[in-house]
């Protein structure tokens, strides 16, 4: 049983059609890449994954249950986890609280307390590196901080998924290389937390993925295991230049 | 017998319509153009009536040249208004707009009270009237309603034939864009708040016209009611949704007036206006971007 | 450690305290209290809310409303059921917070889906509406309202019906503010304070963070009408024994809540209290020195608290004690 699959999946706004007819599955564990030049369609497709928008064709399945037109509140009870591509704290509360909201409302909803939520958040801002900041106020860190304090905010949810949007973007490539390896250690950790991107940055892409999909005008154009798939002609092409190097 | 009344009403409530319908493009146009919802809408309304009012007793002149003379004068507050206040709250959160207009609204009763004080007024404009098989109308308000679909059709010319026009477009389309395209947003943000403002004020004079009596500071209240109802009927960002949906407003209105005026024990003036919350919250329930609707 | 999550309570308490002390010892200054307490409570059950969501309800006044109706109401169909005695009061308690529960509910159900926007639209109407639907199909008293003074008499007897009215009324008020500042306290520091504050800060953020957010505006919602109508049934009901449409369903009450909690402080627990004091002196000295000019006066100064000062003045304190002793005690 796939973790997530979408079935002929398109998404129109007025007469663009940002997705057209993307089928997709993800397995449990298995570490993911979605990319694509910008207006490919990556973070449309997450917002119907998440639940932000609905698809005008199509099927969402998770766990083999269908969630198209399910809410988004209830696709986080589910194992839905989400980061974005232009961060989204709650600006005027601590980053202890922002990532407290994670823990009480993910997966363990209805079966975890205030108290029992900021431990969580504690552990979670430490995985990531923000433990001398828990206290401070969200909107007051920068942005980098801020992405990694969503980071923890989503796995603070317990999610099944983490769908990460441009969670790298910006980042010094030393900072690239220490989250990559953090969440390579969370996903071997959790065993449940299955990391799917959304990256311009193929350093990260490389380094993470087992598995990528190449997005070009709402179209899937590949599909394949990473090195597989960076080598493919049509995938060259789109990017406008020469088969990558291994770094 | 019955049939005739209701025929009679009708037409009475689609004349009433439009002037509705235009007293409403105004607060479409704010909300279209800033995403403000302008509380103090009914305030606004007030003020244009005093306008005519006053042109009337105090200089004699009839409340058609009243109508540009409120043009101006909300214009004038509009811009007043705008530079302000509402300047300062572009990307604050909607609560801090709402309780601004809402401030406006009431700082605009009070000082109306203090200069014309809270009796109610009225003047009589009488040019005669028309005599219509089912209903006689005077000519007031057929001249109130005219005036209203002129004003539509030339806000609809300056839309799209004129260049202020063709920008304000451009930046309820894409602020950033427009922006970048050499649109002064600022400016455009505040000519349209205050064109939006200078058709609420104008609308009143046409209220006026047809309902010469009953002017005091407080008379907004229920204009505020019946233009939401009318502005979410419509498409709360439409400004022509707003004019179709006060035609479509002044025809409920009218038409159950006459109804509920059957019902014995019943006062059917004030349950004309339960009926109004009543429509809104149902438009709300079901579709709540206007029957008319412009998606959002 | 348990204990420390109910310190912020200590200063509201205490002001609470001050006031009742002051109003019994010193002669004359009953009424002037009463008023500062109901100030304080109104604040307080909007603030649970406006304060902690967010989203303005503009037609707050007619959950007052409801509540004298509901007082009224129990009060004239079984005031010749005199051997319930005190029994009418608790069935006009919770006709109250039926009725005003009730429309908050069919208003919020349909309203609170939508964006702050529509929600304010929705609320505009709700003041005239119930109004005129009380009015036009001419139930409770239609335009005319309801008298229940006699009443009250013959259900209670003279010495009671006036004790009631003078005393028990306003101290019931500052008992219900002393329950609307515990459930402030709770909403603020438990699960639901999460909720609210996520869904105050970025809706969208919230909902895929798994909050079901029309569930906790729809609670916060119900929560201050309930407390809203408690409070008409007292402060306006009982103490007043008449009801009247065109004054209970008066939007300068809405109009003097928004100005209470933002000048205190909206979503803090303290504000509505500093709001409601503030505001309560300030009206009264102005009663005193220029009538007829509040609404002037207080309409500009939500726009410069809205424009200059949105934190009000607990926000403003909150950031000062930071660090120092007082801090666990501002909230």
């Amino acid at each position: 049983m796939a973790l997530l699959r979408l079935e002929k999946v398109t998404k129109r706004f007025g007469g663009l059609v940002a997705v057209n007819e993307v089928d997709l599955h993800i397995e449990a564990g298995e570490s993911i890449g979605i990319v694509g030049p910008n207006g490919s369609g990556k973070t449309t497709l997450y917002n119907v994954i998440s639940g932000v928008y609905t698809p005008e064709e199509g099927r969402v399945f998770f766990e083999e249950q269908e969630i198209t037109f399910l809410p988004p509140y209830r696709r986080a009870h589910l194992g839905l986890g989400r980061t974005f591509q232009i961060s989204r704290p709650f600006g005027s509360a601590t980053v202890r609280e922002n990532v407290a909201v994670g823990a009480l409302f993910g997966t363990l909803h209805g079966r975890i307390g205030v108290d029992e939520a900021l431990k969580l958040a504690d552990r979670y801002i430490e995985l990531v590196g923000l433990s001398e900041l828990k206290d401070k106020v969200a909107g007051s860190l920068t942005p980098v901080e801020k992405k990694l304090m969503e980071v923890a905010r989503a796995l603070a949810m317990r999610p099944k998924l983490l769908l990460m949007d441009e969670a790298m973007a910006g980042m010094h490539p030393k900072d690239i290389d220490r989250l990559v390896g953090l969440l390579k250690e969370i996903k071997e950790e959790e065993k449940i937390a299955m990391v799917a991107m959304v990256e311009h940055i193929m350093r990260a892409v490389v380094g993470f993925a087992e598995r990528v999909v190449v997005m070009h005008f709402g179209r899937k154009l590949v599909d394949a295991p990473t090195a597989e798939a960076l080598k493919d002609p049509k995938v060259v092409e789109v990017y406008l230049g020469c088969p990558l190097e291994e770094k | 017998m019955i049939w005739n009344q209701l025929a009679g009403n009708l037409t009475q409530g689609l004349i009433l319509g439009g002037v509705y319908g235009m007293a409403t493009m105004g607060l479409s146009l704010i909300f279209g153009v800033l995403r403000v919802v302008n509380v103090g809408h009914g305030a606004f309304v007030m003020v244009g009536a005093f306008v005519a009012f006053w042109l009337f007793t105090a200089l004699g002149l009839t409340p058609i040249a009243a109508i540009p003379a409120a043009l101006v004068v909300g214009m004038a507050l509009g811009f007043l208004f705008f530079y302000s206040v509402m300047r300062r709250l572009v990307g604050a959160p909607e609560l801090t707009s709402l309780l601004a207009t809402f401030a406006m609204g009431i700082i605009l009763e009070e000082v109306v009270k203090l200069i014309f004080g809270t009796e109610y007024r009225g003047y009589n404009w009488d040019v005669g009237r028309v005599d219509l098989s089912v209903t006689v109308l005077p000519w007031a308000k057929i001249y109130a309603f005219l005036g209203s679909v002129a004003i539509a059709v030339l806000l609809y010319l300056w839309f799209n034939k004129t260049r202020a026009g063709t920008a304000v477009r451009s930046v309820v389309e894409d602020s950033e864009g427009a922006r970048v395209c050499g649109v002064n947003v600022g400016w455009i943000y505040a000519l349209s708040f205050a064109i939006g403002i200078g058709l609420t004020v104008a609308s009143g004079v046409l209220l006026t016209m047809f309902i010469p009596v009953g002017i005091n500071p407080y008379m907004g209240g229920p204009y505020t009611l019946k233009a939401f109802v009318i502005a979410v009927l419509g498409g709360l960002a439409s400004p022509y949704g707003a004019f179709f949906g006060g035609l479509i407003f002044g025809l409920i209105e009218n038409g159950s007036y006459t109804l509920f005026a059957l019902l014995p024990g019943a006062e059917p003036f004030a349950l004309t206006r339960f009926l109004s919350f009543a429509i809104l919250l149902l438009i709300l329930l079901l579709k709540p971007t206007g029957l008319l609707g412009a998606k959002e | 450690m348990k204990g420390s999550k109910y310190l912020p309570i200590i200063p509201v308490y205490i002001g609470y305290l001050v006031l009742f002390l002051i109003a019994r010892g010193m002669p004359g200054m009953w009424q002037l209290m009463a008023m500062l307490v109901f100030y304080c409570a109104v604040g307080q059950a909007f603030n649970i809310f406006f304060g902690m969501t967010g989203y303005v309800n503009f037609g707050y006044v007619a959950f007052l409303a409801l509540g004298v109706y509901g007082m009224a109401l129990a009060i004239h169909y079984f005031h010749q059921f005199s051997w319930l005695g005190l029994g009418i009061v608790i069935i006009g308690l919770l006709l109250a917070m039926v009725m005003a529960g009730l429309l908050s509910l069919v208003v919020g159900a349909v309203a609170l889906r939508l964006g702050g926007a529509y929600f304010a639209i929705a609320t505009i109407g709700v003041n005239e509406g119930f109004r005129y639907l009380i009015e036009g199909a001419k139930i409770w008293g239609g335009s005319e309202g309801i008298i229940f003074s006699k009443q009250m008499t013959e259900a209670f007897g003279r010495e009671m019906a006036n004790r009631l009215s003078t005393l028990w009324a306003d101290i019931s008020v500052l008992l219900i503010a002393a329950v609307a500042a515990l459930i402030t306290l709770y909403f603020i520091k438990g699960k639901i304070g999460y909720a609210l504050m996520a869904l105050r800060e970025d809706e969208g953020a919230a909902k895929v963070m798994g909050i079901n957010v029309t569930k906790y505006k729809l609670i916060a919602f119900v929560t201050s009408a309930l407390l809203a109508g408690l409070i008409g049934a007292m402060a306006w009901g009982l103490k007043l024994t008449y009801v009247f449409p065109p004054e209970v369903f008066d939007i300068s009450y809405t109009v003097e809540a928004i100005v209470i909690v933002m000048l205190g402080g909206a979503g803090t627990l303290l504000g509505p209290v500093v709001g409601g004091l503030l505001y309560g002196l300030a009206k009264y000295w102005l009663t005193v020195i220029l009538p007829g000019f509040q609404l002037l006066i207080f309409a500009p100064i939500i726009i410069v608290i809205v424009v200059a000062f949105p934190e009000g003045v607990v926000g403003v304190l909150k950031r000062r004690v930071k660090g120092t002793a007082l801090e666990p005690f501002i909230l």
